[in-house]
């Protein structure tokens, strides 16, 4: 069997040398493949890249995971278990909050070299700490709000708590990495004896069962099951899972970051869905041109498997036979295609992680898998599209073959016409020759179209207007935390900045928000309402004992609440659904509105809020809560602790207000979070009732011109965070560009496989009809006749396919409009066929020029020379 | 001897009154070792006898029976195997592999069966069949009646039950088609091989120890 595998081998890349053209066209063909493919793969690898490593720095780590707070002796017996590749020790010594690191702390600790390496602690300057020194390696924000100079050899002194010890120490600096902001915490590392020497200084170590404590990160060998791996490393040594008895218990963290363990949350059905429509469609593409490449290969050398089949070749030596020549061309074609994938999913990659929430720095992945996956696809794909020509070519009837010049699959017998034929009627019946070939050609070449018009509606039906709709001022300015998502708790404006702010040219005009920085304000509902708002996410008898314990008033239920205080610019962005808005500074009597909330296409949900336009309503303003034990009942100094009981308003003020009005206060204005359904007051009466005037935010308006300056006065501090309009508009635009770009190349290269196509077409049904073209030309027909029947004949396939594509976006454009304006709030769907009027003209010269090309090159040999031909 | 057989043989292109019978109740055998000529005017029915005979083609009844075995019993792939080992063919138009040298040419269906060429065979076939100084040559640069002397060999290569030879000389001038003819008549002699050869050249088919006559799908004389 092997001599005869070897033969067939032979013959096959025989006969594959044989057809140079064709196989170059056969290479181009599998490369393209492999290039949507790879460069999905690049793409896809890519974000999931950079969607893990913003994980692993927003954890701080990316070590696999962590045994914690070991005494030396545990981590001395753990540390060489087979279990685990490479391990990193640390050591807490303190913390400090103090100002001006009270925004973000700061941990002093000794971290080995393995540990400061997982922790993007590395030095970007200088070195880690030297053992039996007061070295310390920082990063930049220490250093920045430490108002110190980045060089090694610079003294500075930071105070820190250790154990619950004020001490303080003076460092030298040795080096400093960048600060990471996703983790939100800053690092200080000392050399280890440094640590002993602080502990010994403060006869204290490991008191809180942290500090002191030894942290072992570890590597195990596979990132797939971290957690059993842990788990039996602690078994294998005696000691058990968890943080109850001190001795043989040791708690592990496992890195939620590793995708092996999120894999399943972050993948949801539409991601999932759109990642198969995209496999299958790069698929099919694939598959129309190289089957088209195919059949006509084994079209052209059918003879030659006949006359193997006469001489006793099966059909399974003839399948091999395809089978090699498509192995080898894919050798050539995957490669290339992997190399010129990879290059284009590394370009498009950045533009595409800048749309992702939360990421910050692209990382772009050149995992094998990738390479891997991509040659696989691309190979199967080979595959299956040459099985059907094999197929043809290995059941190819020996009798036959010698005859053979094409398959004419015509269920007419009869061609019932009176008045001769004209030349569209003979290319038209020319193209019915070959049905498979001219459906192929047309729809790889509608393929194309209908991909362009979807490109094109997509992108022009983003809406600007509606995506900036939400935006109700030039500029927020609040505090970050404001901003940050999910949103933390923020600090009041001062208002000098905002009084900066004003000073600036160009500023029309602008409104503060005032809200509550602590949840200090009850509003009263009924049990009902309380009971729905909780049933979601709380048991019946957990809301019970609330009911029990909470403030009410006249059987209503206290419930904490938000409110804001608009001033006049603001009140004049809300949406008002009911009622009047201006009785809110009516200085007689207390007002206040209902805020609803809205869905993302701004439609009012009247299920939101429950007070009405003319209700009265009562706000509790608490100025000092007094807390209860859960059990006991008995009063508690305070809400600190883990224990903190409940809480009940021991001074407050209750307040009665009309509700004058129901409004939706735009997103860019309110709470940014979902909690209880807020109430908006005029400044004066927030104020006034609360007794608080913390400014949660500053929206203003500003001429087109003055934007440049005032862009520049906030960057330039970092005290606050903002929002601008052109700044929404840039990233609507990068947004809109992403796709612009990515429809584009699947454009580009699904027009040139079907471009390829029908080249393809046009040249073996020209050369296959050489004799046939000798024939007709001999019995009278004209050069330029059979010229303008080729030309009629490219043209129906061209513009015919380009009727086909228009036909189908009509068809499916109600579909479009739908579906398109549900997964995107700031979609307008336009229908246009403009995509079809650029192709137009490309169309109509491709069908006329390659033709003729075509013609031309058959044209060279006399009407004799090819009569001759066999 | 017998060697090949039929027994009323019939192809029937069509159905009812378009009915063709293209063969109509052919029985003949042939003895191993005998050089036999087929006879009969275009569209007598002779080339659809050879395609039977070589199981290229399948009746629409009776059977063909090679060296022993049923050919229309056996399914498409085992006659495949069985043709390669048992028939070799010689056609009008040569039919060699334009890609392949001589030598792969005369090798090929031995190899195919998965089989190392016996070289001392190939090389007398080679040395009697003038073929010599010809085997490192791509087949598309051999003239006619070298083209047809490889398919000869091609032939003889796997020591066929039976060589079937289809209008062998069409191609050729009067010269080279005598030589041509000479060297099978020579072959089918020197290694006792059985030949069944098809022309419609009374001067050529002389040549044959028997000749058979074939008009209108039937045998007229043996």
């Amino acid at each position: 069997m092997d001599m005869s595998k070897k033969c067939i081998r032979k013959l096959g890349i025989k006969s594959m040398k044989a057809s140079k053209g064709r196989n170059i066209i056969a290479i181009i063909a599998i490369m393209l493949t492999a290039i949507l493919f790879t460069t999905f793969f690049t793409i896809l690898f890519s974000i999931n890249a950079s969607v893990e490593d913003a994980n692993f720095r927003q954890i701080g780590t990316y070590s696999h995971g962590e045994f914690k707070a070991l005494s030396q002796e545990q981590y001395d017996k753990i540390k060489d278990d087979p279990h685990i590749k490479e391990y990193g020790l640390r050591i807490i010594v303190g913390t400090s909050t103090e100002d001006p690191f009270n925004k973000e702390p700061v941990e002093i600790s000794y971290c080995d070299r393995n540990q400061a390496k997982w922790m993007y602690l590395n030095p970007i300057e200088g070195s880690l700490p030297t053992e039996g020194t007061n070295e310390a390696a920082t990063d930049t924000r220490v250093l920045e709000l430490l108002g110190i100079k980045p060089e090694v050899g610079v003294e500075f002194t930071v105070p820190f708590v250790v154990d619950g010890i004020n001490t303080s120490e003076t460092f030298t600096l040795c080096g400093w990495w960048e600060y990471n902001e996703a983790a939100a915490v800053s690092h200080i590392l000392v050399s280890h004896g440094y640590t002993e020497e602080i502990f010994a200084k403060l006869n204290t170590q490991g008191i809180d069962g942290i500090t002191g404590k030894w942290n072992m990160g570890v590597m195990l060998d596979s990132s797939l099951h971290i957690s059993s791996d842990m788990y039996s490393i602690l078994a294998n040594h005696g000691y058990e899972y968890g943080n109850g008895a001190p001795d043989n218990s040791i708690s592990v963290g496992v890195n939620w970051g590793y995708t092996g363990a999120q894999l399943a949350s972050s993948f949801d059905l539409s991601t999932a869905l759109a990642i198969v429509v995209l496999l299958l469609l790069i698929f099919l593409t694939g598959f129309l041109i190289i089957y088209n490449v195919f059949q006509i290969s084994v079209t052209g050398d059918i003879r030659l498997y006949g006359l193997l089949k006469t001489i006793g070749t099966s059909e399974k030596q003839i399948r091999y036979i395809i089978r090699i020549q498509a192995i080898l061309l894919s050798l050539a074609g995957i490669p290339l295609g992997l190399l010129c994938g990879w290059v284009v999913g590394v370009r498009l990659t950045p533009a595409i992680i800048q749309q992702l929430n939360g990421i910050q720095a692209s990382t772009i992945s050149a995992s094998p898998f990738i390479f891997i996956g991509a040659a696989l696809v691309s190979l199967v794909t080979v595959f299956i599209s040459c099985s059907k020509p094999g197929k043809t070519a290995a059941q190819v009837s020996p009798v036959e073959a010698v005859r053979y010049t094409e398959v004419t699959t015509s269920a007419k017998k009869l061609r019932d016409t009176h008045s001769g034929t004209s030349i569209p009627q003979m290319a038209l019946a020319n193209l019915g020759r070959n049905r498979s070939r001219t459906i192929i050609t047309f729809i790889s070449l509608s393929l194309a179209v209908v991909l362009l018009n979807l490109t094109f509606t997509f992108t022009s039906g983003f809406d600007m207007d509606k995506y900036l709709n939400t935006v109700v001022s030039d500029y927020v300015v609040a505090d970050d935390s404001y901003f940050d998502i999910p949103a933390r708790e923020w600090q009041p404006m001062e208002e000098q900045f905002i009084a900066q702010i004003n000073q600036q040219n160009g500023v029309v005009d602008g409104g503060k928000i005032y809200g509550l920085t602590e949840n200090n304000a009850l509003d009263f509902v009924t049990v009902e309402y309380y009971r729905k708002g909780l049933s979601d996410t709380s048991s019946a008898s957990a809301v019970n004992i609330w009911l029990q314990n909470c403030d009410k008033l006249n059987g209503l239920i206290g419930r904490e609440t938000h409110l804001l205080g608009f001033d006049d610019f603001g009140l004049s962005k809300l949406t008002v659904l009911e009622g009047d808005l201006t009785k809110l500074n009516d200085s007689d009597k207390r007002y206040i509105a209902a805020v609803y909330r809205a869905d993302d296409y701004g439609n009012p949900m009247m299920d939101t809020h429950w007070a009405k336009v003319g209700d009265t309503i009562t706000i509790r303003h608490v100025e000092h809560w007094q807390y209860y034990d859960w059990f006991s009942g008995q009063p508690i100094a305070n809400g600190a602790g883990n224990n903190a009981g409940y809480k009940k308003a021991a001074i407050y003020r209750d307040v009665e207000y009309e509700v004058a009005a129901l409004v939706i206060v735009p997103h860019a204005l309110g709470y940014r979070y979902y909690g209880p359904d807020p109430w908006v007051l005029s400044s004066e009466a927030f104020i006034e009732d609360t007794n608080t005037s913390s400014v949660m935010l500053y929206a203003f308006d500003t001429t087109d011109e003055a934007n440049d300056e005032i862009g520049t006065l906030l960057k330039n501090q970092k005290e606050y965070g903002y929002e601008s309009k052109t700044d929404l508009a840039e990233s609507f635009y990068s947004l809109r560009d992403m796709f612009t770009a990515l429809g584009g190349v699947l454009c580009v290269i699904i027009g040139f496989v079907g471009m390829l196509n029908f080249l393809n077409a046009i040249l073996t049904g020209i050369f296959a009809r050489k004799r046939e073209f000798a024939v007709l030309q001999a019995i009278g027909m004209t050069g330029y006749q059979l010229k303008a029947m080729l030309v009629w004949e490219g043209l129906f396939q061209t513009l015919g396919s380009l009727l086909f594509s228009t036909v189908l976006c009509l068809i499916t454009a109600p579909i479009l409009k739908v579906a398109l304006e549900a997964m995107f709030w700031f979609f307008s769907y336009k229908f246009s066929l403009t995509p079809v009027i650029i192709a137009l003209p490309g169309f109509a010269i491709l069908g006329t020029v390659l033709p003729l090309a075509a013609y031309h090159i058959v044209a060279r040999k006399s009407i004799v020379d090819r009569l001759r031909e066999r | 001897m017998s060697i090949l057989q039929t027994s009323n043989l019939k192809k029937t292109y069509g159905s009812g009154d378009a009915a063709v019978h293209a063969l109509d109740g052919v029985s003949f055998s042939v003895d191993k070792g005998e050089f036999v000529a087929i006879v009969g005017t275009s569209g007598s029915g002779k080339s659809t006898l050879l395609h039977m005979l070589g199981g290229l083609d399948r009746p629409t009844s009776g059977d063909v029976e090679v060296d022993g075995q049923k050919l229309f019993s056996l399914k498409d792939d085992e006659l495949t195997v069985f043709r390669r080992r048992k028939i070799g063919f010689v056609f009008q138009n040569y039919n060699l592999v334009p890609s392949l040298n001589v030598y792969e040419n005369i090798v090929l269906p031995i190899q195919l069966d998965g089989n190392t060429p016996d070289a001392e065979y190939i090389n007398s076939i080679v040395e009697t069949l003038g073929l010599g100084s010809k085997l490192k040559n791509l087949a598309s640069n051999l003239s006619g009646g070298q083209q047809q002397r490889v398919a000869i060999a091609r032939a003889l290569s796997t020591k066929p039950a039976i060589i079937l030879a289809d209008e062998p000389t069409g191609n050729l001038d009067s010269k080279t088609s005598m030589d041509v003819l000479k060297l099978l008549k020579m072959t089918s002699e020197k290694y006792s091989q059985t030949i069944v050869i098809i022309t419609h050249d009374e001067q050529l088919a002389q040549m044959a120890d028997r000749i058979v006559r074939i008009e209108d799908g039937r045998i007229v004389s043996q």
